[in-house]
């Protein structure tokens, strides 16, 4: 884990309150949307290391099923689901296991070769295609509908500090991976830091007046000039920061608490923050498509929150007997699922800004998973969880595929959200076409 | 000859079609007007002029001269028929508040009427605001007649009768960028050789010591070789040496003896000098893993020897490190100040590819694409330097220099968005730079220090009790944390005006730190260091012989040099973009790199001359050699150029065939038209640059229609065609001799000895300025000629002067510049001695340091001292 020294500055003077009132001074900030049709929102959740099929795949299919354990966080939002067996990454190619199952996917195409070493098998470079979440973006983008500032956002959760196919899933193109932050403070520097800039400004803009004040009447006409110049742009830009009009954030901007190290013990708190952030951001319409990555694949975090000593990786390789290890990958894999609730819940709690109902209403999430199984490294089987109502799913069924390629739930959500491609990653598994989840 | 404000008219009345040539003609514009109404020694004006003719070359390519338009030769006329109705304007309008001759009115505008705008900014200012509640009552035709008017009625300096003053200044870009550099470097202080060695020792890995190769090595970079074992990707250093630079291609092979061919990884890493500040961009070609670093802030996971460690690290400015199974090249941008040292570091590994290669390449600014030279590169690292990337709004160059004559809501901003970035920057590294951890003892102690020191910096003095408490303790008292308080401090002080105006506190009572800040922004365009700053304090400067003893430390130090090759490029039109690139089937050997080959060669000229023992002027005319390269051999070099070798040497000429810069390549190109000589451009430059007389402007321009001559002409009988005309010739009668003495250099500069099949003639007679007839046979003549023109020696005077101090150099006494011309001479025109006469003037200006017969009768030295003010101190 990082050991960054704590940033409390980052916590500048008086955030919300001073900074709501010039928000609108700074209209670019939240791009210029203002679309009548309906907000759709696409958030991909990533956690480590597979599942426990036993402990999380309901016993039947179709809309009358129960959740088993690892899925029971969930259970307030089961209307709202959709569990969906049987959908496979059989994309292929070159690198381990966890190579392939971390950085295709999300883009349903191979690896490059390259110089990347796994445990087994040969090494290999970046993913060769683009990913879900920035395919989504890029259509967005495209339209000044559904423009926003920064069209993707990418956040962590204690991913370590380095660039490699296990620790990117996120794709702008071939060879073009996309970093998570993980740092909650930087990424409130990147959402609102332009803002706390301007803040800071103006916390010293009196002083400079005054200063510039008691120079000016010691000199000459001529010399005061330029000072009295200075002075009187002083005073515009004191001007233009605390008088812009007055239309305000439809969320607050989240005060983090600045005492939180970026250390392993503290990630629960992190991935609250990170949370509160990701929901902020949707809210305030800075983005529609954001992701979420727990760790990483191969992920080693020891999670003592849970009293767990041992390293999530290792745990995973541990045989299905060893009901020490199982019990604990059970608590894992709960502890995942209940951020995954706390997020739905932050969505579900919060009503849709300028529209009707929630904003889970309108937001999909996708929880996803780089293995089936952790002590089989099987790419079959993903578990992909489905939750709220932005992609128009039929939602509230648990579904069995046989063997179905990953790239087709892709395509199944690129059309829920307005974008018509025929084919996403590589073709031949696209030949059946997009998952039908609507009827 | 009269008021040549006059021959604004034309320009004022002619269409707009002609109007539109005329910017790109000799880039007149109306403040240049009246070029005869001022002492031709003071080359404000030229100076004024040439500067605003550099845009033209770089349009070169719409060839266009200048001849007079029958309707103009009433031209002056014409300006008093303007000047009338200007008048006639004036008191209808705007008498009625400044007074019937700008005096000013009690109760309306009390302030007399005049300033230091030029004619054309002052006729936009009127257009813009005046009458106050009627501004469009006023306006264009109507604004320039007025600004025509009361220019020369009673606005003007030489109106007044005054001459010009010392003018209130805020920092340069230049300036600001440099102070904010060397602000943040006082405080970081980089251990050569530091974390790599640190981290190998630690770990304890191989304790070896640098081989004595690395320890002595000046230039090129150092290289660490390392074996791989699987995901370690430094797990043995095998070879420790210099490289002269990053160009490899090992095939399938190994790097060295006793490397794996399948896995290794190499560490390259130094420092890289920057020629010329702008932006540079590199780039990583390698079919493997790379990283490239360039001025970063290295932290430990920088230098660890794991790729798979999580150590916090800098982004690096090119990331590579996962290779795609095929050839990759990326490049990276980053913005860099000339003539400083900036960290890189190439950290590079292969891993089962089936070849290996990598190369690093940069191109700096005004060049091209290239593999550094070895001695681009110094082999240890130094600390990262403070670059402010925000926009600044470009200088006022109104009158032939930068110099920071105003402040606008653009400015404002820009020096907002900076003060934010050093604060960010600050923040990022307080650690470092305050030296202390969040945890330690003595944390709030530390910040405390460091903020009252960086005050103190940026107001170049020590503070007072007041300032102590209002810049640094309040902030202290007030913020929620002591490092909130610190970008509280850093924002406060870089926003105030005694960081933003450094003449501010100068201009009543100057002491010792006014000196040592005069001393610091005309030598090095920066804040004192902290050296200057304890001279100061301890009297050092209270006598002449102490300031003369900093002037001579200072000058030797990077800084004063890349503040005269700033010089150079101003003074040879070298600045801002320009395009040389000429018509590729008549040249098709001239291409970027050349041209980047050829500028480079014209620095190596000037530096090798400014820079050596005797320093002399006349050597930049008269020297008989150019540094070539073996590209640029190829084109220009001769039988004495020397075996193909590494880097630049110096290849010598008969004198007849090469004389000092005038005949420089670069220069030629520059002032060429894309396919052939512009004698007319040659001459105007020659005129104003190195002879130093002011022209007065072609009040009407045309095109130079190249179709339009019969085919069989030479270059030379079209100029002289298209400016028979009497009216032309009172201006071309100086500069086509001058142009013509060059027709022996092609459009790139090679010597010819035909034009269209005819031979080059390059003899012509020429009226000097004290009206004596010289015949000129060719380029050596002329270079003689300036060389020992009394006129040509002030002009580079009053030009050097301007430059380093930007306030017209008749503010320091009518007397100063023909007394420093006076001293040149004594020199033996030594410039290096001309530059400490020059700072020597403006730093003691206004205190009772006095360069005995050097300081003018009338000006009565001012009273107070550094030691009159003993808060100072």
């Amino acid at each position: 884990m990082k050991t960054l020294h704590r940033r409390k500055f980052l916590r500048d003077i008086g955030l919300s309150a001073a900074a709501l009132p010039f928000v609108s001074g700074l209209p670019s900030l939240f791009g210029d949307t203002l679309s009548t049709g309906r907000k759709q929102r696409l958030v991909i959740m990533f956690t480590p290391n597979g599942t426990l099929p036993d402990l999380f795949w309901p016993d039947t299919t179709g809309s009358d099923f129960a959740l088993k354990p690892i899925l029971q966080p969930l259970e307030a939002f089961k209307q709202q689901m959709l569990v969906m067996n049987g959908v496979c990454n059989r994309v292929g190619g070159d690198g381990d296991n966890h190579m392939r199952g971390m950085s295709c996917l999300l883009t349903g195409a191979r690896l490059n070769p390259g110089n990347i070493q796994g445990g087994s098998d040969t090494p290999a470079g970046w993913s060769s295609g683009i990913s879900i979440d920035q395919q989504i973006k890029n259509h967005f983008q495209s339209n000044p509908e559904t423009r926003t500032r920064f069209g993707s956002l990418e956040f962590g959760v204690a991913v370590p500090n380095r660039a490699d196919p296990w620790t990117r899933m996120s794709y702008a193109d071939s060879n073009k991976p996309v970093a998570p932050i993980d740092d909650p403070y930087q990424m409130l520097g990147k959402l609102y830091g332009q803002m706390k800039d301007k803040a800071s400004v103006v916390s010293v803009l009196d002083d400079v007046s005054a200063n510039l004040k008691k120079i000016s009447s010691k000199l000459s006409t001529e010399d005061r000039a330029m000072l009295d110049q200075h002075l009187t742009l002083v005073r515009e830009m004191e001007h233009d920061l605390e008088n812009t009009s007055t239309t305000e954030l439809a969320h607050p901007e989240p005060e983090l608490d600045p005492e939180i190290e970026l250390v392993n013990d503290n990630t629960p708190q992190i991935s609250r923050m990170q949370i509160d952030l990701l929901v902020n951001s949707l809210a305030n319409d800075m983005t529609r498509v954001a992701t979420l990555q727990f760790m990483r694949s191969v992920g080693q975090a020891r999670m003592r929150w849970l009293g767990i000593e041992d390293g999530h990786h290792g745990l995973s390789h541990e045989p299905d007997e060893n009901e020490s290890a199982h019990e604990k990958l059970q608590r894992i894999n709960m502890w995942f699922a209940n951020e995954l609730a706390y997020l739905t819940r932050r969505l579900a709690d919060t009503p849709e800004p300028g529209g009707d109902g929630t904003m889970l209403d309108n937001t999909l999430i996708v929880w996803v998973n780089e293995l089936g199984k952790g002590n089989s490294h099987t790419l079959d089987n993903i578990p992909f969880v489905l939750l709220g109502g932005g992609a128009g799913f039929n939602m509230g069924r648990s579904l069995q595929f046989e063997r179905t390629p990953h790239n087709r739930l892709w395509l199944a959500i690129a059309h829920a959200m307005g974008n018509n491609i025929d084919t996403f990653g590589m073709p031949k598994f696209c030949e059946s076409g997009p998952l039908d989840l609507v009827s | 000859m009269g008021n040549f404000v006059s021959n604004s008219a034309p320009a004022e009345t002619s269409s707009d079609n002609k109007r539109a040539h005329l910017p790109l003609l000799f880039g007149l514009e109306r403040s240049m007007f009246h070029c005869d109404s001022v002492d031709p020694i003071l080359s404000v004006l030229t100076v004024r002029i040439h500067i605003q003719f550099w845009p033209i070359v770089s349009s070169l390519s719409i060839a266009i001269v200048a001849v007079f338009h029958p309707a103009s030769l009433h031209g002056e006329e014409e300006v008093a028929v303007q000047k009338q109705r200007g008048a006639a304007i004036y008191r209808s309008q705007c008498a009625q508040c400044h007074g019937a001759s700008g005096e000013g009115v009690d109760g309306e505008y009390d302030k007399p009427l005049y300033g230091s705008r030029s004619v054309e900014k002052l006729a936009d200012l009127i257009g813009r605001t005046m009458p106050e509640d009627e501004p469009e009552l006023c306006v264009g035709d109507d604004a320039a007649a007025v600004s025509a008017y009361i220019y020369d009625a009673f606005y003007s300096p030489d109106a007044r009768g005054n001459p010009p003053e010392i003018l209130p200044a805020r920092l340069t870009n230049r300036q600001y960028l440099e102070s904010i550099a060397d602000l943040i470097g006082t405080f970081t202080d980089y251990q050569p050789e530091g974390n790599s060695e640190r981290q190998g020792k630690r770990r304890g890995r191989r304790d070896e010591s640098v081989p004595d190769e690395i320890k002595n090595a000046t230039e090129g970079l150092r290289a660490d070789y390392f074996e791989s074992n699987g995901m370690n990707k430094k797990d043995k250093r095998s070879l420790q040496r210099i490289d002269p630079s990053v160009d490899f291609d090992f095939g399938e092979g190994s790097p060295a003896e006793n490397i794996n061919a399948e896995q290794f990884s190499i560490a390259w890493s130094g420092s890289i000098v920057a020629r010329e500040t702008g932006v540079h961009e590199f780039r990583v070609r390698t079919p493997n893993g790379a990283r490239l670093y360039v001025n970063a802030d290295l932290k430990p996971g920088d230098s660890n020897y794991r790729d798979d460690s999580s150590a916090p690290s800098q982004t690096p400015l090119i990331d590579a490190w996962v290779s795609s199974g095929e050839m990759r090249e990326e490049t990276g941008r980053v913005l860099l100040l000339g003539g400083r040292r900036y960290l890189i570091r190439l950290d590079y590994f292969k891993y089962k590819e089936k070849v290996s290669s990598i190369r690093l390449e940069w191109k700096p600014p005004h060049g091209d694409w290239e593999v550094p030279a070895r001695s681009d590169f110094v082999p240890t690292m130094v600390s990262r330097v403070a670059v402010v990337n925000a926009p600044f709004p470009a200088d006022d160059r109104s009158l032939g220099y930068e110099r920071g004559a105003a402040v606008s809501k653009e400015w404002f901003n820009a020096v907002t968005a900076a003060a934010i970035e050093v604060a960010t920057e600050v923040d990022d590294r307080i650690d470092s730079l305050s030296r202390s951890r969040p945890d330690s003892e003595d944390r709030v102690e530390k910040l405390r220090t460091f903020a009252s020191r960086f005050v103190s910096l940026t107001f170049r003095r020590p503070l007072t009790a007041g300032q102590q408490r209002a810049f640094v303790d309040t902030k202290f008292e007030t913020a929620e944390t002591p490092e909130q308080a610190v970008k509280r401090v850093v924002l406060f002080s870089l926003l105030s005006p005694e960081f933003l105006f450094p003449t501010l506190n100068d201009r009543e009572s100057p002491d010792a730190f006014d000196i040592a800040s005069r001393l610091a922004m005309e030598l090095w365009d920066s804040l004192p260091d902290e050296t200057l700053l304890n001279v100061a304090a301890s009297g050092g400067l209270d006598d002449i012989s102490g300031v003369r003893e900093q002037i001579q430390r200072m000058t030797d130090d990077p800084r004063t040099r890349s503040k005269m090759l700033s010089f150079f490029h101003h003074w040879f039109e070298m600045d801002g973009e320009r395009d040389l690139l000429k018509d590729d089937q008549v040249y098709p050997e001239f291409n970027p790199g050349v041209i980047a080959d050829l500028r480079r060669s014209l620095n190596l000229s000037i530096e090798d001359i400014v820079w050596s023992e005797n320093s002399d002027y006349r050597q930049l005319l008269l020297a008989d050699s150019l540094f070539l390269n073996d590209r640029l051999v190829l084109l220009y070099g001769n039988a004495d150029s020397g075996e193909p070798s590494e880097g630049f040497r110096r290849v010598t000429f008969a004198p007849a065939e090469r004389s000092g810069v005038i005949t420089h390549p670069y220069l030629l190109s520059a002032f060429a038209y894309h396919n052939n000589s512009s004698p007319i451009h040659r001459g105007v430059f020659l005129t104003r640059n190195i002879v130093g007389r002011p022209l007065k402007p072609p009040p009407v321009a045309i095109e130079f229609k190249d179709g339009e001559f019969d085919p069989s002409l030479t270059m030379r009988e079209k100029v002289t065609q298209v400016t028979r005309d009497n009216a032309c010739m009172s201006c071309h009668s100086i500069i086509n001799p001058l142009g013509f003495s060059l027709e022996e250099f092609d459009a790139i500069g090679r010597l010819r000895k035909e034009d269209n099949s005819k031979p080059v003639d390059t003899t012509s007679d020429y009226t000097t300025d004290s009206g004596d007839k010289v015949t000129f046979t060719g380029a050596r003549d002329v270079a003689t000629h300036a060389a020992n023109s009394p006129t040509a020696h002030q002009a580079f005077v009053n030009h050097l002067f301007h430059y380093i101090v930007k306030q017209p150099i008749t503010a320091y006494g009518k007397q100063t510049p023909g007394q420093l011309r006076d001293q040149f001479e004594k020199n033996e025109f030594n410039i290096r001695d001309l530059l400490a006469e020059i700072v020597t003037v403006s730093a003691i200006e206004g205190t009772n340091l006095e360069i005995r017969a050097r300081r003018s009768k009338y000006r009565q030295p001012k009273a107070h001292t550094a030691s009159t003010h003993p808060e100072n101190l």
